[in-house]
């Protein structure tokens, strides 16, 4: 059986964050979402598994290598352009080989779904689509039914026509006769997947559907920290034997620690916290909640952290207070940089969203110097750099400077 | 240079024996041979050119517990089907692979004419030799080839090696005996290793990744025999030694592609990896660790060739810059002529491999004017490593492309950490210095990762590359701790694309070589940092001027350099210190984007070899 992933897009709205790395690179809970995908299928009857690059391509290349530590036998190939889902789709088929299955998995890179629910379309007789309850539907594909099977699916309806909950989670079990289809539609110009599978229902395709009540999908930053969470829920306790613990810290419930990091005295960490290697965390540092802070980190003394995303080669000083936020890669917090965290509403391409809650969102290599305090929701570009006591509030483009004097 | 292979103790040896030479392609390749042994029969076959011309010849082999094989690099005598090994002695009763030189070649060959007047040589090699003096060897002491016991042939082998000069790794296969391989080891690189049922022997670590996971390293001089039980390792005075196996660090994946087109590529993308490996645990806030330096010393001298000489020299500005310590700095070749540069000297040698023969026979000359050695190398468990006093390991992971890209990265970085190091005993380094540089350091990977993937620097690389189309020459220059860079940055476009590019010293250019630039000469700048800008800005406009196409190499804040250049390539901006990584990186892009749009095989370029065994 094989599983085709998509995962060519660079995520466009996480901002800084995929300025160098695609979405599905990104890490949560200390491996790429990507991996945490490759961990789901290997729980399935899927054995081989194309993924379909394109945007930061070399960096999943880079990461996975051969691909043996799985136990599937993985194969990399780029897709030409930009093409949209279909396009990518159909570069993945040419993987196949001729006496294989006659139906193959798709999937989103940068969903997660649980392997049971893949378990169970696997067990269809014929096309199959796994579909979840959403909050707000309008912004998907949204699935109407007869019986089990499905009988329409409209893509971003209005929101006042919408007349259904449940939508499309892009996980697909189809006969290769049926994506021969699709190509036939491509070339006449659709590029969406799913409208061109509507056409055919309406030309009499059946297609079933299985419900899953475990299905994440990340397309803004905010996303990223519930995923997150929701990955961190799942881990056991490990602490490495190559990390050093020293005296009269306090560590508590599921944390992970990895081989070679500090954790200086007087530090409290209390579960679920993912901390990688090589990071040096205190003395008399914090954190609680729902964090994973990736490798090669330092958070200085009296620093809190909580629920919250901490990426590659991050700098935090002394006196810090992080929530809810997410912190790029090698970003650099200088001492006494407080973020608050609260509701917040964002509205991005005429869309409302409603988080619960939300702190501080950076890119990558950012610089926050000296009492720099941040309203709930203030998201920064890459390379942002901010002086001494500035108050940030907002949205700050891509090589912002915001140095009194400059 | 050569690699050679051999197997025993399993029924696939021909398979595994072509799986082999493929990973060791990349030593040498201009042809290529396997021999196994076949009931009472050997069966051998060579071919000349890509290993895709021996691979037909092999396909229909038959079953075999053992064999031996060889891609050859030609030092004696042409790439041809007769000068490739295997090669066998006059009855076919003995077949040789040999890596190194025989250099009493000439006398040996008198000697067995010696004995037989009428000998004829099946080729040009002084590999050949060896087969002759073991086949020879073997008819006097009258033993019955099929059915004597091993001892016998150990006894035989230990006469023939006593008469062979040189450097060499040799695995020798005997006429209908697929129970032993003989081999020895010589200022050549040879790995054993047995896991109980089949022995493996080879050139290269590389070579025999993924089919097993303890390996025995050999020390000069030894020799012995495999078997389908065991090893029997004996030293150079014939007393049998014990030696545990070491496991193997390196995983399978790190040797393949992976998805990438080429070695070079996955090798450039890996750089920010090795950052992050080589200063693991050695650089922090306010001290270095992992460094050894066994005392303070007085003068500095630097060894090493090709990119290992680069980087040496950018090692030796950065000594320089942070200690006050003189350094002299050797092509590892020329070092044994200069004159001694006193007491309290060091040594340091630079190789990737670890088994690079001139900078192994500095490393060894040195010891006999009494100097202590440190190494800084990529392959830890090398013959290098092994015969320095202190060492590096710069944790770049197995490099296969020939033309070096993440070596060069980490023995820059484990010259500046040396450099940081002896700046901290000489306190000419204070503790807030090294604060400031760990701060840009741990930024350093992301800063490589973002230019890696910044579609603005693909699109400027692909505009530079366009002036390099229908040219010939090309010119490199740098000032300070760019010079090395422009040095690096033209050796890559040699090595891959064969066009003829100088690196300079950019104030040396009008002292000569400025007039070799005309209308349309691709020059590529690289920035430098402080007065030496300036300068450099100038220079930047002599050429210019004369008609050259300038290509400028520099860091996003600098303003100056964009009135001064046909094109600006604007990396992001780190610590001064670590800014010619950056530009680098960018040189090998160039290089590599060069050679393939001129059809150049970019792995393996012709007439090089990854790891020069030979002086």
């Amino acid at each position: 059986m094989r599983a085709i992933i998509l995962a060519g897009g660079r995520g466009k709205r996480l901002g800084g964050l995929t300025d160098s790395r695609s979405k599905v690179m990104l890490p949560l809970a200390g491996k790429p979402m990507l991996e945490w995908l490759l961990h789901v299928l290997e729980e399935t009857e899927v054995k081989e598994v194309t993924i379909v690059y394109y945007y930061a391509g070399e960096r999943i290349l880079t990461h996975f290598g051969s691909g043996r530590d799985y136990n599937l036998n993985i194969q990399f190939v780029k897709q030409h352009s930009d093409r949209g889902t279909v396009g990518s789709l159909i570069t993945g088929l040419s993987t196949i080989n001729e006496n294989e299955d006659d139906r193959v998995l798709i999937l989103n890179g940068d969903n997660m779904v649980d392997s049971s629910s893949i378990n169970s379309l696997l067990k269809i007789e014929g096309n199959g689509l796994i579909v979840s309850e959403h909050d707000t539907p309008h912004l998907f594909g949204v699935v109407e039914f007869r019986g089990t099977n499905i009988k329409s699916i409209t893509e971003k309806p209005d929101i006042n026509q919408i007349r259904s909950r449940m939508v499309s989670t892009g996980v697909w079990y189809l006969k290769r006769e049926v994506i021969e289809k699709i190509k036939l539609d491509f070339e006449e110009g659709q590029t969406e997947l799913s409208t061109s599978i509507s056409k055919q229902i309406k030309e009499g395709l059946k297609i079933e559907s299985v419900r899953t009540e475990n299905w994440h999908d990340v397309d803004h930053p905010w996303d990223l920290n519930k995923l997150n969470r929701f990955l961190l829920e799942k881990m056991e306790r490990l602490i490495s034997d190559g990390a050093e613990i020293t005296d009269c810290s306090t560590i508590n419930g599921d944390v992970q620690i990895g081989k070679g990091t500090i954790i200086h005295p007087g530090c409290v960490i209390q579960g679920p916290v993912h901390i990688a290697e090589n990071c040096e965390i205190g003395p008399l540092a914090v954190i609680t909640g729902s964090t994973s802070i990736s490798s090669g980190c330092r958070i200085g003394p009296f620093t809190r952290i909580r629920s919250s995303l901490i990426m590659r080669d991050v700098q935090i000083d002394s006196n810090c207070s992080i929530h809810h936020s997410i912190i790029g890669p090698a970003t650099s917090l200088k001492s006494n940089v407080e973020v608050d965290a609260a509701s917040v509403q964002k509205i991005v391409r005429n869309t409302h969203y409603q988080i619960r809650r939300l702190g501080l969102v950076t890119g990558e290599a950012c610089m926050l110097e000296q009492g720099v305090i941040c309203a709930p929701g203030t998201m920064l570009g890459s390379q942002v750099l901010v002086g001494r006591r500035t108050k940030l509030d907002g949205e700050y483009e891509t090589g912002t400077r915001l140095i009194r004097g400059a | 240079m050569c690699g050679i292979f051999g197997i025993i103790g399993d029924k696939k040896t021909s398979k595994l024996l072509m799986h082999g030479l493929k990973r060791m392609e990349y030593r040498g390749y201009d042809s290529s041979g396997i021999c196994i042994v076949n009931g009472k029969e050997f069966i051998r076959k060579r071919a000349v050119g890509e290993l895709s011309n021996l691979e037909p010849l092999v396909v229909d082999l038959p079953d075999s517990e053992c064999g031996i094989a060889h891609t050859r690099w030609a030092t004696h005598g042409p790439p041809t089907v007769e000068n490739a090994h295997p090669h066998m002695s006059p009855k076919l009763d003995v077949a040789v692979v040999h890596n190194g030189i025989i250099e009493n070649e000439v006398e040996l060959r008198k000697e067995l004419r010696s004995i037989d007047e009428n000998l004829q040589f099946g080729s040009e090699t002084d590999s050949e030799i060896v087969a002759h003096l073991l086949s020879n060897e073997i008819k006097n002491s009258g033993i019955n080839m099929a059915k004597a016991k091993e001892e016998e042939f150990i006894s035989c082998w230990k006469t023939v090696l006593e008469k062979l000069e040189g450097s060499f790794a040799l695995a020798v296969v005997i006429k209908g005996r697929k129970d032993f391989i003989l081999f020895a080891r010589k200022f050549a690189p040879l790995i054993i290793s047995h896991d109980g049922e089949k022995g493996l022997l080879a050139s290269d670590v590389s070579c025999v990744v993924g089919l097993t996971e303890n390996v025995h390293y050999l020390d000069e001089g030894d020799w012995g025999l495999i078997n389908n039980a065991g090893v029997q390792i004996y030293n150079v005075d014939g007393e049998k030694v014990e030696k545990d196996p070491k496991k193997l660090e390196w995983k399978l994946g790190d040797a393949e592609l992976g998805g990438y087109p080429t070695f070079m590529l996955k090798e450039i993308y890996e750089q920010p990896r090795v950052v992050r490996d080589c200063l693991r645990g050695r650089l922090s806030r306010d001290k270095i660790k992992g460094v050894p330096i066994p005392f303070n010393p007085r003068v500095l001298r630097i060894v090493g060739c090709g990119t290992a000489y680069n980087a040496g020299l950018l090692a030796r500005y950065y000594i320089e810059q942070l200690s006050k310590i003189p350094v002299i700095l050797d092509h590892a070749h020329e070092f044994r002529y200069g004159a001694p540069s006193g007491p309290k000297s060091l040594v340091i040698g630079i190789s990737q491999s670890g088994e690079t023969a001139d900078t192994l026979a500095a490393i060894q000359a040195a010891h006999e004017r009494g100097y202590p050695t440190l190494g800084i190398v990529n392959v830890e468990s090398s013959t290098i490593a092994r015969n320095v006093d202190t060492m590096i390991g710069i944790r770049a992971g197995p490099e296969i492309g020939v033309a070096s890209t993440k070596a060069f990265t980490g023995q820059v970085l484990g010259g500046l950490l040396v450099a940081m190091k002896l700046g901290q005993d000489s306190k000419n380094f204070h503790r807030e210095d090294l604060s400031y540089f760990d701060r840009h350091a741990r930024k350093l990977p992301t800063s490589m990762e973002r230019m890696l993937n910044d579609q603005n620097i693909k699109t400027k690389l692909w505009e530079a590359q366009q002036f390099f189309v229908g040219k010939n020459h090309a010119f490199f220059l740098g000032r300070n701790t760019s010079y090395p860079i422009a040095l690096e940055g033209a050796l890559k476009l040699k090595e891959i694309s064969y066009i003829h590019a100088e690196g300079y010293a950019a104030g040396e250019l009008k002292h000569g070589p400025l007039a070799l630039v005309e209308e349309g000469t691709p020059i590529v700048v690289i920035a430098s940092e402080g007065s030496s800008h300036k300068k450099l800005l100038g220079n930047a406009r002599e050429v210019a001027s004369r008609g050259a196409k300038v290509i400028f190499i520099t860091h996003q804040e600098d303003e100056l350099a964009d009135s001064h250049a046909d094109l600006v390539i604007k990396v992001p901006r780190t610590h001064d210190l670590l800014q010619p990584l950056l530009y680098n990186i960018i040189c090998q892009l160039l290089s590599l984007n060069i050679a393939e749009e001129r059809g150049c095989n970019v792995d393996r370029p012709r007439n090089l070899a990854k790891s020069v065994t030979v002086e």
